[in-house]
């Protein structure tokens, strides 16, 4: 063992969340730019960094869960995307995509980790464990 | 073996482990993992990390206090 390190994903590839989508049974619609939300921000949760009430609800493209009645609003930030949703329970989103979209976030990584990996020749094997997924590459 | 080893949370928090690698090599090699997924948050070395391939650096401190 030589380090340890602790990431905080950033949302950089657009094809890895294309895939991670299509992996949990999630439409990317490209190019939608609103995504379906209550419609107007209570203040209940405190907006993401760079984002103004005005911002909520436009997108640069968007995510349909196919059981929630509201969308995933994905939003070109510097060099990559942010998502932004509304998590009011009625809008069934966090069933799918869990707290703080955990779910879809790491469907994310592990298609990413899986594509940059193969390009740079790692064997990769993935195994489920008790709170996530573990991705083993050697060379 | 040198391995990478990425936990990705069910929250989406991620861990990278690297084992097996000698001197910054792990660093080196897992690089491309931290520019793929965002922010290195925390980095802890572990004694593998102070190793060249063939010898152990030695790390000496001088006394600064007492």
């Amino acid at each position: 063992m030589s380090h340890i390190s602790r990431i905080e994903l950033e949302i950089m590839d657009l094809q890895s969340l294309k895939d991670a989508c299509k992996k949990l049974g999630f439409h990317f619609m490209e190019g939608q730019t609103r995504y379906q939300w209550y419609g107007k921000w209570v203040g209940n949760q405190p907006l993401p960094d760079g984002i103004s009430e005005e911002d909520l609800g436009k997108c640069t493209h968007a995510i349909h869960v196919p059981a929630a009645v509201f969308e995933i609003g994905v939003v070109r930030k510097g060099n990559g995307y942010i998502l932004l949703w509304d998590s009011w329970i009625g809008g069934g989103l966090q069933k799918h995509i869990g707290e703080d979209a955990g779910i879809l976030k790491q469907a994310y990584a592990v298609e990413s980790v899986k594509r940059e990996s193969r390009k740079k020749g790692y064997r990769i094997t993935e195994k489920r464990m008790k709170k996530g997924i573990r991705l083993s590459l050697s060379l | 073996m040198k391995q990478i080893i990425i936990d990705v949370l069910d929250s989406g928090e991620i861990k990278i482990e690297t084992r097996g690698f000698k001197g910054k090599s792990c660093i080196e090699e897992s690089q491309f993992l931290k520019d793929l997924l965002g922010e290195e948050k925390a980095r802890n070395l572990v004694p593998a990390y102070y190793q060249t391939k063939n010898k152990v650096v030695i790390r000496k401190h001088l006394p600064l206090c007492g």
